[in-house]
């Protein structure tokens, strides 16, 4: 660990009942470094996020956020970080103007430079032209990207996105990764929660997988590929075929994985794939390098989606 | 201390723009249930009634009545409010990732009921002067106390309620059981004495009893600072005593 850490975590845990929410998770977030929490619901990635701004107290271990402890130093806490909630929390009757006026008083900016920020980030966001419209006219995109220059509001070092993505479409998506790409080329620090491994990859730079509250894996996108699902990837969709092919791919040394969406199976080279296929007289659905995706589900034997 | 003022100020700047955005069927029942009780009641049933206390029907009535609002106001908002705007809306979640804690938040649940009942008691009492049911005019700048004292422990009664209640069906309950009882036996429809002896002691330990003697001595001009030297300590320790349980619970639900 280096002194530019900004979030550090040694061995903290959360119970909840007999629920071990968090149990034993360490890791540590530098400046300027987007870190992405991985894992399906219930992994304890929300309860992780809010012991950092102090609503959720730690059960044991150390954590410390700009070298500050969340359980006695929230607020110094939360003066400098910004927060993408899950859920919107948006007042629905007033104008997008006034929500994000009232989040610039609760972020304690000072009161002459409330309307030129609000302004400022409406318009970064491509969002001035709706200022003095209802939350409950806009679109679900629209509202994201609302709650996501909200959290920018105090102009904050730390970032924290959970899950900010979820439910958007595409050209949503794009737009807020470019966003937080923008932050992070300005110095920024990002954590990020999220379900989607490709969003993952193509933000983070350091990664944790957390299973049932406890951490799986850890490193770089490339490191975790380069570990644990080196090489390619086919994916088969021929039900009747499925448990026939898995048994001969296993028997040829290639590992191979069944779950809902159909067999997948890893090889280090794409000829053995090819070779695997013509041998079967079968063709694959999709053929590629494999991704985080499938170091999730070599991890874990189960699918990272939404609903896990 | 200052910062933590500053931040619940927020807060109810915050309820009063979503509250004056539907102003009028936000403020509708609060004026128009006493308008109609005081009409209803004090009009048409007071016709069969000669006296009460030395006073006719009505004017028996219009005090009462007029701190009931500030009861009913301070409940709904830290019931149901609180806990709509805690579930179903997370505004709070929201909130907490600010420099906002839980203690501004309760606190300015706290301001924003004080100030809904100062305002709705006073809006009352200025309606019923003009029917001529307030003796004393001069008077009328006090009405607001009554309402921020009222308001106070029935706001916090609302605020413990949002924190045991399973779901927002057993506001239900509590209104039944907690509320009703008060509205029904303290004195504002009738007076205490009429009930046994146990009873009237029972009536005579709730908190709203006391702010109907407050209202009582103002609209009538009779022993006000008597009453007041009694009954207003009287509701500012059930005020303590309530809003520091509110604090203990809302904080028990809020950080886990």
């Amino acid at each position: 660990m280096s002194r530019n850490d900004v979030i550090r975590a040694t061995d903290v845990r959360k119970s909840f009942g007999q629920l071990q929410a968090v149990n034993g998770v360490s890791f540590h977030v530098r400046e300027g470094q987007c870190f992405g929490l991985l894992g399906p619901n219930g992994a304890g990635k929300s309860t992780l996020i809010n012991m950092i701004y102090g609503t959720t107290l730690r059960g044991s271990g150390e954590l410390t956020v700009f070298g500050l402890d969340p359980s006695h130093e929230a607020r110094s806490i939360k003066r400098r970080i910004g927060v993408v909630t899950q859920d919107n929390a948006l007042d629905e009757s007033l104008t997008v103007r006034e929500n994000m006026e009232i989040y610039a008083a609760f972020a304690s900016v000072p009161r002459d430079q409330r309307a030129p920020r609000v302004q400022e980030l409406l318009h970064y966001m491509n969002l001035g032209h709706k200022q003095n419209e209802p939350i409950a006219s806009l679109s679900g995109g629209m509202k994201r990207r609302l709650v996501f220059v909200r959290a920018l509001l105090n102009n904050p070092e730390l970032i924290i996105l959970d899950e900010p993505t979820t439910g958007l479409d595409p050209a949503v998506r794009h737009l807020l990764w470019g966003k937080v790409k923008q932050l992070k080329a300005e110095g920024k620090t990002v954590l990020l929660t999220t379900h989607y491994m490709h969003e993952a990859e193509v933000l983070c730079d350091q990664l944790l997988i957390m299973s049932a509250g406890q951490v799986i894996a850890g490193g770089s996108p490339e490191q975790l590929r380069a570990e644990h699902t080196p090489g390619y990837v086919a994916a088969f969709d021929d039900p009747p075929r499925l448990a026939a092919l898995k048994a001969h791919a296993e028997s040829h040394g290639l590992q191979a994985s069944q779950d809902s969406s159909g067999l997948y199976i890893r090889a280090p080279h794409l000829e053995m794939l090819l070779r695997f296929q013509s041998e079967n007289n079968c063709a694959a659905i999709q053929m590629r390098p494999s991704n985080l995706e499938d170091v999730f589900l070599q991890l874990t034997g189960q699918e990272l989606t939404a609903d896990a | 201390m200052l910062e933590t003022l500053t931040l619940s100020l927020s807060i109810v700047r915050r309820n009063w723009w979503v509250y004056r955005k539907d102003f009028l069927a936000n403020i509708s029942p609060t004026i128009a249930d006493p308008a109609f009780l005081t009409l209803s009641l004090g009009v048409g049933l007071g016709a069969f009634v000669t006296s009460v206390d030395g006073h006719t029907y009505l004017q028996y009535l219009a005090p009462g009545l007029a701190v009931s609002t500030a009861m009913f106001t301070a409940f709904f908002e830290t019931s149901y409010g609180f806990y709509v705007r805690m579930t179903f809306e997370n505004i709070f979640r929201a909130m907490l990732t600010t420099p906002i804690g839980i203690n501004e938040i309760v606190l300015s649940e706290f301001i924003w009921v004080a100030l809904k009942g100062a305002m709705m008691v006073s809006g009352i009492c200025l309606v019923l002067a003009l029917f001529g049911l307030f003796t004393n005019p001069w008077l009328l700048p006090i009405c607001p106390l009554i309402g921020v004292l009222v308001a106070l422990p029935l706001g916090a009664i609302g605020l413990i309620a949002s924190c045991y209640v399973k779901n927002i069906n057993q506001f239900q309950t509590v209104y039944s059981f907690v509320i009703s009882p008060l509205y029904f036996f303290s004195g504002i429809f009738f007076p205490l004495a009429q009930m046994p002896p146990a009873l009237r002691i029972i009536a005579e330990c709730l908190p709203l009893y006391h702010g109907v003697q407050l209202s009582q001595a103002l609209f009538w001009n009779r022993e006000v600072v008597a009453t007041w030297t009694v009954h207003a300590p009287i509701l500012m320790v059930y005020s303590t005593v309530l809003v520091t349980w509110a604090f203990r619970r809302v904080r028990l639900r809020l950080q886990t």
